[in-house]
């Protein structure tokens, strides 16, 4: 199966995932989000926290250390944050970073965006979708694919595209916890246990020649 | 060879043409953690309580616990095969088991899977393994006897069809041999039996199977095995899945036994898999829920009404004591939820009394309902005859003299305890245990030693077989013993005591004129 950490972002999709971070992570979540509706900027107060998770931590990965270490204290933490954010993000932004600071949090930055950007879409009606094909499909037909999808299912998504050659042929979708597989490789393992089974049935009855 | 690649393309070109793709919808978790048998899956968030659910390789789970955000699952089958990150498929069934008559005189697991090497089981019929007991207005009450041919048994502690009566006592006490007796006594009785190995050793149980196969009785039965190597999710549902095969039989309007040896090692099993599970431990650290674990399986033995068929299932659960100590928590739960319980003592299994059962503890609350009405009338108060008789007993070891009397129930006790006394795998004929105990309870044995008393009622069998057996026949269709029969009975075991008489007098004779 998909198993693409880069281009399916979360833990739902990833393999390691920890529940406690996670329960932690939502409560954070939903306070930031309460918080940026308040000041009418949801959306871009996720857009920074995910831009400064995924794209400037990573890039430095001493500051990605000094965010998750005990060692530094929360002072310090928050001086850290006034000087890369203050007058760059929004007021929303950086008081959340300054309130996981001040609890020890800012290590969980990563899950607490994720779980923002999963309640952002809750709270949208959109929701998060992996498309997997065996071949690479281009933009028009991602598109096409995308709305027949939404269509069938009557929702909006958040689609993401995974090229899984595994599959040998068809699309599996994935939407939340369920699985659209009309793929080759599932119709051929299912073709292969009906013939199995056919043929337990047949050797128990003595049908086949080649048995006696 | 042509010809086989013809019969292999011709299968498989029918096999493509039948085949609908459709789109294949599931939903999946993914495994966080695994180990002793639980997983802990994230995902599934549409599973339900006790959902099947599926590891890669086929390897099935349950939904046990359903939290926030994961769900506990218990794994049956190869735990080791299942590794962190795989994709688990909730199936949207619950486990079922395969049933009907394709699984009588099988050997097979809990879920249903051959263990005997005889090939699949091949059936279309299946049962969910938990289901939901029978209400009030599906029974009747318990009135038809099920002979289990041992004579303490069936005289003092009589069973019922339908009923539940436990069997408890410390290891080593032939808590297993009553209920392989009970069902090597079924043979030609038209009950289907089911004897469910929990927690025990292979060993132990290859003895079970080959003891039921030497006397006849894999004809009609059915062995579920979760041995003691077996994953604990497997030794819990076992019992579940053996009363789902022998539910089969009870809704189609016929009659079940099943044996559940023991419902200890499944307590045990089941406080493994809650701790693991990280539910709240209780009294014995066993979780709260242990007594209703063990009440809905037992509750699901019943009598059907006449409306659904009549049909029944009785259960024979066994507990393991630990030093006689029946006050524990499972033993008193499952005390308290069965319709009595037969004793087991180890002084008395070792004084030489099998089956060891305890006269005076042991009761059956169904009763004399479930006795014929011959059986009734004989050993009607035997139980607390022999009770006192056990008081008495001991009264007596302090080597005070004794009045006549008490002296005459003391010898009565000690001759009523050597004729209950009956070999394994020996069950004895209703009739024949009927005749033994009448001339028990009557007297007729006080004459007779003490060490002669299991050849004199041999004989006595013997005798009435041979040369009454329009007595036998008498009592075997009416069921009771009625005045005139009554008289007959009398009159035969005068003649086959003159007839004994003469034969030891002429024996003494023919020794004196040998020396």
């Amino acid at each position: 199966m998909v198993n693409d950490s880069k281009s399916s972002p979360g833990p739902t999709h990833g393999s390691h995932v920890d529940i406690a971070v996670d329960r932690v992570a939502k409560i954070y979540a939903q306070a930031i989000i309460e918080a940026a509706d308040a000041a009418g900027c949801r959306r871009e107060v996720i857009a920074e926290l995910g831009q400064l998770a995924r794209e400037v931590l990573p890039k430095v990965p001493q500051a990605e250390a000094v965010f998750g270490s005990p060692k530094v204290s929360a002072e310090e933490k928050a001086a850290l944050i006034d000087r890369i954010a203050k007058g760059r993000m929004l007021p929303t932004t950086v008081h959340a970073l300054h309130v996981l600071a001040r609890h020890g949090r800012l290590g969980i930055l990563a899950p607490v965006v994720h779980a923002a950007e999963r309640l952002a879409d809750d709270l949208d009606g959109r929701r998060q979708a992996t498309f997997t094909t065996a071949v690479p499909v281009d933009v028009a037909e991602q598109g096409r694919i995308v709305a027949d999808v939404e269509k069938a299912l009557s929702a909006t998504l958040t689609p993401t595209f995974v090229v899984d050659p595994g599959i040998i042929g068809g699309l599996v979708v994935r939407v939340g916890d369920t699985i659209y597989d009309q793929s080759v490789a599932t119709s051929l393992s299912r073709l292969g246990g009906r013939l199995h089974q056919r043929n337990i049935h047949a050797i128990q009855n003595g049908e086949y020649s080649w048995h006696t | 060879m042509a010809h086989l690649t013809d019969e292999i393309a011709s299968v498989l070109r029918e096999e493509i043409s039948r085949y609908q793709s459709g789109i294949d919808v599931r939903e999946v978790g993914r495994v966080l953690e695994v180990g002793d048998g639980i997983a802990r899956v994230w995902g599934l968030s549409g599973v339900m309580a006790g959902e099947m659910v599926e590891f890669p390789g086929g390897i099935t789970g349950l939904a046990f616990n359903l939290e926030e955000n994961s769900v506990g699952v218990i794994i049956l089958g190869d735990y080791l095969k299942v590794t962190e990150g795989d994709e688990v498929k909730s199936t949207g069934r619950l486990l079922s088991v395969p049933v009907g008559d394709a699984v009588i005189g099988r050997v097979l697991d809990p879920l249903g899977n051959p263990l005997d090497g005889k090939g699949p089981v091949v059936t279309e019929h299946r049962r969910p393994v938990e289901t939901l007991a029978p209400g009030i207005a599906e029974r009747q009450p318990v009135r038809e006897p099920l002979q289990t041919g041992i004579k303490a048994v069936d005289a003092m502690t009589p069973i019922g069809r339908g009923q539940r009566e436990l069997i408890i006592g410390d290891r080593k006490t032939g808590k297993t041999a009553i209920g392989i007796d009970a069902i090597i006594n079924q043979k030609n009785s038209g009950v289907k039996c089911f004897y469910v190995a929990v927690g025990q050793k292979d060993s132990s149980v290859a003895v079970v199977i080959d003891t039921l196969r030497k006397h006849g009785a894999m004809d009609y039965t059915t062995v579920i095995v979760a041995g003691a190597s077996s994953a604990a999710p497997l030794q819990y549902i076992a019992p579940y899945s053996g009363t789902a095969m022998a539910e089969h039989f009870m809704y189609n309007g016929q009659h079940a036994l099943i044996v559940y040896d023991d419902l200890s090692k499944q307590a045990t099993a089941y406080r493994q898999l809650s701790l693991l599970m990280r539910r709240p431990p209780g009294r014995e650290a066993y979780p709260g829920d242990v007594f209703y674990a063990h009440s809905r399986l037992l509750e699901r033995s019943a009598k059907l009404s006449a409306e659904k068929g009549g049909g029944s299932l009785t259960s024979l659960p066994i507990i393991e004591t630990l030093e006689g100590e029946v006050s524990a928590y499972i033993p008193t739960n499952v005390i308290s939820i069965t319709d009595g319980q037969i004793y087991l003592q180890p002084d008395l299994f070792f004084a030489g009394q099998r089956p060891a059962m305890n006269a005076g503890i042991s009761v059956s609350r169904v009763g004399g309902a479930a006795q014929t009405k011959a059986m009734k009338k004989v050993a009607g108060g035997l139980r607390l005859d022999l009770a006192s008789f056990r008081e008495l007993e001991a009264f007596a070891q302090l080597g005070t003299d004794l009045d006549a009397a008490t002296q005459q129930r003391l010898d009565r006790g000690y001759r009523m305890v050597e004729l209950l006394k009956q070999g394994q795998f020996a069950p004895m004929d209703v009739v024949d245990q009927v005749l033994s105990i009448y001339a028990g309870t009557r007297g007729h044995l006080d004459e007779v030693k003490r060490d002669e008393v299991a050849d004199w009622e041999k004989g006595f069998l013997t005798f009435i077989r041979d040369q009454v057996p329009e007595l036998r026949s008498r009592i075997e269709t009416s069921k009771e013993l009625d005045g005139e029969s009554e008289r007959q009975l009398e009159a035969a075991i005068a003649e086959f005591k003159r007839q004994r008489a003469a034969k030891s007098g002429g024996e003494a004779r023919s020794m004196a004129a040998a020396r």
